[in-house]
């Protein structure tokens, strides 16, 4: 008696979801495209906003920047939930295993004392600068118009809520396994000179209406402070003698660099886009002109602390 | 003797993480094939196939190794000429 095998296909009758095939055809697409592509509601809103009576609840008005097309953009670490917090539970874990390697050997509180000064009175109320960018960032979450732009903003503001704790456990470490740092962290960002231009510049871009234009104002804001103390400092310190400093630092400049790739790539998609490109380069010139002299500004003060130092 | 170009295959496993592979490999060997078995997936070419990791990092969104290519592969027809931290190349020498 013989057996013959033989496999048989059976062809799915769809690859993918109709949101999928709408804007790319019926083949297999990543899981990023089919949570992402026209997931966002666009029709059917029965109530406006009684804040905004000529807006609909979803609006691309809401910003002075648009896209023709929203899904133009796509985030190009094809972020969704599962991504995204598996790639943040790594990041936190590293953190984790470097900041209790700390505390172990007490390494932060044996820091030379200029450092520290630095740590306490610099860097640690950053924690306060941390979190009103995260109010910026659910700004964008709220009013950004296309699943793909509010995902990355959703994201985003998470990341500060973890940046900044990142920053408290720090200031815990510092402080010897007390609040006392953070506490006196909190007196510095309100009353301590080099950061109120900070804090003033910070506290102006939340009021913002526009939510684009306070997504860049603070990344204006970034790219001062994150290169000069997780970049610059980072070197200053390893070859300074605290070596302590370097080791948690890496791990904010790991997630800038991995902020920059969304952030860039939508400016690039403002920028470019086919229909509204030109009108967006002039908002964008005008948002640069507003904001960035600002925020060298407000970074200017800090930099002037920690200039000493390094 | 005019030389004729023989096909060169890969058989790599279908999933999530593969198809932004093979969307790269498509994207980088115009002249590809490509059969779709269950489970399995066969891309051949005529000469030779090149993955460029690159494009594989565009497509996938993150780095991507060109180890990790060991992974992704069930079979080959073709003798791999270059493997190094930026291409594979599967061709035939002889």
């Amino acid at each position: 008696m013989q057996y013959e095998l033989r496999y048989q296909v059976i062809e799915p009758k769809r690859h993918t979801y109709q949101n999928v095939i709408d804007r790319l055809g019926d083949q297999p697409a990543s899981r990023y495209l089919e949570a992402t592509l026209d997931v966002q509601p666009t029709e059917n809103f029965h109530y406006r906003p009684t804040w905004a009576q000529d807006r609909e609840l979803y609006d691309d008005r809401f910003s002075a920047l648009r896209l023709s097309d929203p899904y133009a953009f796509t985030d190009p670490r094809q972020y969704y939930y599962t991504p995204y917090v598996t790639n943040r539970a790594a990041l936190h874990d590293e953190f984790g295993k470097t900041i209790s390697y700390l505390e172990d050997r007490d390494l932060l509180a044996k820091l030379p004392d200029a450092w520290q000064a630095v740590l306490s009175s610099t860097v640690v109320p950053l924690r306060h600068y941390e979190s009103g960018a995260q109010l910026v960032s659910v700004a964008g979450a709220r009013f950004a118009y296309g699943t793909a732009i509010e995902q990355c903003c959703s994201f985003a503001a998470f990341d500060r809520i973890g940046n900044a704790q990142m920053l408290s456990r720090v200031g815990i470490a510092v402080g010897g396994g007390t609040a006392a740092v953070l506490a006196s962290a909190k007196q510095e960002w309100l009353a301590g000179p080099h950061l109120q231009p900070l804090r003033r510049l910070i506290e102006e871009i939340m009021v913002l209406d526009d939510w684009a234009e306070g997504l860049l104002a603070v990344d204006y804001i970034d790219q001062q402070l994150y290169p000069l103390l997780y970049q610059s400092l980072d070197e200053s310190a390893l070859l300074g003698g605290a070596g302590a400093y370097s080791l948690f630092s890496q791990h904010l400049a790991a997630w800038f660099a991995d902020q920059r790739k969304w952030l860039d790539a939508l400016t690039k998609a403002w920028a470019d886009d086919p229909e509204r490109g030109v009108a967006n380069q002039e908002h964008l010139a005008r948002i640069h002109d507003t904001w960035a002299p600002r925020a060298t500004e407000a970074a200017a003060a800090l930099e002037a602390t920690v200039g000493d130092i390094s | 003797m005019t030389k004729t170009l023989r096909q060169v295959g890969i058989d790599l496993q279908e999933s999530e993480d593969n198809r932004a592979l093979i969307e790269a490999i498509e994207g980088d060997n115009p002249d590809l094939t490509i059969r779709h078995l269950p489970g399995l997936i066969k891309l051949q070419a005529p000469g030779q196939i090149v993955i460029n990791r690159q494009s594989v990092e565009a497509k996938l969104g993150r780095e991507w190794e060109t180890g990790e290519f060991q992974l992704a592969i069930v079979s080959y027809a073709g003798n791999f000429s270059e493997w190094d931290d930026d291409q594979i190349i599967v061709n035939w020498e002889h």
